[in-house]
């Protein structure tokens, strides 16, 4: 009964979600805890009510700056003083002060690049915590080993005696990640939590086209004939440009988005998108972190994303108000090709292995290749970092390694977009569960009505309008 | 507007440059040359306008310019305008810019307002967190102050804020279309702002373009808040952000010692730079000090000679000048063009 009295007192709920319990319970007594838990379900409180109960401090590791900056404000909303981000963000006077106090504090966030500076590591050595807090962790897997070397090198420090237990949580993980994080964090037969993949409300529809001009033809047609908000995903920037143009100019509500937008300009098309004054965005894979809108109904891929993981990501975000709404995949011969350059284009090469050997034997600093440009920053970065832990030989191996495992996760795409079975099973198969009940128009192959599913687009949808500067401005600040 | 500015760049430039004097200038590049260039040629306005211009964009609109025969270009990059050039440069508008005094500062204005704006929409509907639509710390921490200092919470300064703005936007010689350009670059809650790519279709022009006409705007509307005492908010907002110090940093520490009276040999061995150099920051002076006497190097006579040549024969050239003028030295004949006819 406790539990839920500590709940009530400090986050004011009266009961938990599904999975919260098990996982609190058993990162109070003692054990490690991988719990797999969807975004917006809660996944925070199984580290904030222990804390409360624990009166010792939690140290919560997260990527993303951006998300600790969420949570830390999160945390002082509900009246909690004692919270710190320790990240690069504090000046120097401020860290010092933070350090010095760190023990005061209930919660203590930080990225993996402050745990691996000397002064945070002996300062957290000498104090005792009560729980360590991996969020996002897998990122230690999808990033760690190709991308953040990093997040890699926290795992070291997470070899210590007397550690206190380590709850690492994540939104999206396959068995596989499930399996790095395990490994890379050194857990200790951990107690291991996993929401139910479904989502019964999402309907899987696929069509394979002949050939890509097909595909364009269907589109239009289709975002012109049924109703948003929706999100189509494009494989590359001047695609999603392209088909935006094209949206745009067929009359539809539509804005292009992409991480090479300014941050400005991105939040503004987030922000008219859940404001309801667009209907379509067309969009590279680099929106939807941190979009919270609970009645988009479609979510169209143009091409096969690189993993079955981003698409479950993907298609997730359709439907959160558990109204039906539908995901659909489509495919022409040859996506898998250009799925494969996309998803190694980030990965150093082979030559540029040797390329990095032979200046430093010219006594050239490496990094000379990166200001070249003849690789990206993430690829040298991964080369950078792999260098100097191996042989050559080893090296080379390991970027192979990288590129098969890649094209791999393509290929387990390619059978979803194949399969002649039910796709739901096979989709919730991939993440080690056993589907319990198919929904009504389960998927392409189970039979989709999609005129059940599908609302009709109203003809007569007005494209917002400017107004005069001197109205605008009285509604920024004046009016009601 | 871009193609515009580039080519009265290109006039001013004289013929006596090669094109890439041009992109420096827009891009507000710090190196003796660009600053004496635009001295010598009077182009503080566009100095820094475009900080982050790629060189693509600069080479691409050269290319159209060598298309329509408005310029000619050699081997070395040197230009000369063409007689279709020098009708289009006459056409245009005399732009309102004022680069030289912000450098880019005006987008720190703009983030600081933006986010001012967003805090108070936000607050009017009773809603305490929202994304910041800046998200630079230092702009954050910046307007938390302001709007704490401000007392926010008693709700006055809204109708000040608006006040002036109104009054600001009232009073400055600028279209409406660019006036809306600005409003839409606002945002606050249920009303998000418009990106670049959705003004500029509306507006039926480039995206550079687009962002040109707001530089243009928020210079115009720094200057007139910084000219009167009647926009209290507005002035704190823009605070600190017009350049004074108008030389490079090192040409203030030789600025320094020259009004200690140290000569130009003295601050060679004190400074351990080249005489060259210690020449280079006494012509930057000579251009921004208007208080610089250039009469310790060279009499009214000699400069009266350098000035007729230079109007006699249309040219800001060194080496032509050099030809006509030949008893005075290279750094006496920049420093005569440098400070200017009197």
């Amino acid at each position: 009964m406790e539990l839920e009295q500590t709940l009530a007192k400090h986050f004011g709920y009266t009961t938990f979600r599904p999975g919260q319990k098990e996982v609190i319970e058993a990162v109070l007594k003692g054990q490690d805890v991988i719990a797999l838990l969807p975004t917006g379900m809660g996944k925070s409180l199984c580290y904030q009510l222990p804390a409360y109960i624990l009166q010792k401090p939690v140290l919560i590791v997260s990527p993303l700056l951006s998300l600790m900056q969420d949570q830390v404000e999160q945390l002082k909303r509900l009246g909690e003083k004692r919270v710190v981000a320790l990240n690069s963000f504090l000046s120097a006077h401020e860290k010092r002060y933070a350090l010095h106090y760190l023990e005061q504090y209930r919660f203590i966030f930080t990225s993996p690049e402050m745990l691996l500076q000397q002064q945070v590591q002996e300062k957290l050595a000498n104090m005792a915590l009560g729980l360590i807090v991996v969020d996002e962790a897998h990122c230690i897997s999808q990033w760690g080993f190709d991308f953040r070397p990093d997040y890699l090198r926290i795992g070291d420090w997470f070899v210590q005696n007397n550690r206190p237990p380590v709850l690492a949580l994540s939104a999206t993980a396959t068995q596989k990640v499930v399996k790095d994080i395990h490994a890379t964090l050194s857990l200790n037969a951990p107690f291991e939590f996993m929401y139910n993949v479904d989502r019964p409300n999402i309907h899987l529809g696929r069509v394979v086209f002949e050939d890509r001009a097909d595909k364009a033809r269907w589109i239009v047609d289709h975002v012109k004939k049924t109703a948003g908000p929706g999100i189509l995903y494009m494989s590359s920037r001047k695609r999603a440009e392209q088909y935006g143009e094209t949206f745009i100019q067929a009359g539809i509500r539509a804005a292009a988005y992409h991480a090479g937008y300014s941050a400005d300009d991105r939040q503004f098309i987030q922000q008219q998108f859940i404001d309801g004054e667009l209907d379509w965005i067309v969009a590279t894979n680099a929106f939807g972190m941190g979009i919270n809108k609970a009645d988009i109904r479609q979510v169209i891929h143009e091409t096969m994303p690189a993993n079955v993981a981003n698409y479950m990501q993907e298609i997730g975000r359709a439907g959160r108000d558990g109204e039906p709404a539908l995901a659909i995949l489509l495919y022409s011969d040859g996506d898998e090709e250009l799925a494969k350059f996309v998803v190694t284009g980030d990965l150093p090469s082979v030559s540029h292995v040797d390329r990095y050997q032979e200046l430093l034997l010219q006594h050239v600093e490496p990094v000379q290749m990166l200001k070249n440009g003849e690789l990206s920053e993430t690829a040298f970065r991964v080369l950078d970092y792999w260098y100097h832990q191996e042989s050559i030989e080893q090296v080379k191996a390991r970027l192979n390694y990288f590129a098969l495992e890649k094209y791999q996760a393509v290929d387990e795409m390619l059978k979803i977009t194949q399969t002649k079975g039910c796709i739901r099973e096979q989709l919730v198969g991939y993440f080690g569960q056993k589907l319990q009940k198919k929904p009504e128009n389960c998927c392409e192959n189970c039979g989709i009505d999609y005129d059940e599913i599908n609302i009709v687009r109203a003809q007569e949808v007005k494209k917002v309008e400017m107004v005069a500067w001197q109205s605008r401005l009285n509604q920024l600040l004046l009016s009601d | 507007m871009f193609y515009q500015i580039l080519l009265q760049i290109f006039q001013k430039l004289n013929n006596e440059r090669t094109v890439s004097a041009a992109y420096h200038i827009l891009r507000g590049k710090r190196s003796g040359q660009t600053i004496q260039d635009v001295g010598l040629f009077q182009l503080h306005n566009y100095f820094g306008l475009l900080p982050k211009l790629p060189r693509a964009t600069f080479d691409e609109a050269v290319s159209t310019f060598l298309q329509y025969s408005w310029l000619n270009m050699q081997e070395s990059g040197h230009y000369s305008i063409k007689k279709l050039g020098l009708q289009r440069a006459e056409q245009t508008t005399t732009f309102l810019f004022d680069g030289w005094h912000y450098r880019g500062n005006e987008h720190i204005f703009f983030a600081r307002l933006s986010l001012i704006v967003q805090s108070l929409s936000y607050h009017k509907e009773g809603i305490r967190s929202f994304s910041p639509i800046s998200k630079d710390v230092q702009v954050q921490s910046w307007v938390r102050a302001f709007l704490q200092n401000q007392q926010y919470q008693t709700g006055q300064i809204q109708q000040q804020l608006y006040d002036e703005c109104l009054h600001v936007l009232t009073a400055l010689p600028v279209t409406d279309a660019n006036k809306q350009l600005f409003l839409y670059r606002l945002s606050g809650h249920s009303l998000p702002g418009w990106t670049w790519q959705q003004l500029s279709s509306e507006r039926k022009e480039t995206v550079l373009n687009s962002q040109l006409a707001f530089i243009e705007l928020l210079h115009i509307l720094l200057n007139e808040v910084h000219a009167t005492e009647d926009y209290p908010l507005l002035s704190i907002i823009a605070a600190e952000l017009r350049v004074k110090a108008l030389l490079t940093d090192s040409a203030q520490q030789t600025a320094y010692l020259y009004e200690q009276g140290y000569s130009v040999e003295q601050i060679v061995q004190i400074r351990k730079l080249k005489q060259s150099t210690i020449e280079d920051h006494l012509v930057e002076l000579a251009m921004n000090e208007p208080n610089f006497s250039i009469g310790p190097f060279v009499s009214y006579e000699e400069a009266e000679k350098v000035w007729q040549a230079s109007k006699q024969y249309q040219t800001k050239k060194l080496k032509a000048l050099h030809d006509v003028v030949n008893e005075l030295s290279y750094f006496q004949l920049r420093l005569v063009l440098a400070k200017g006819e009197v």
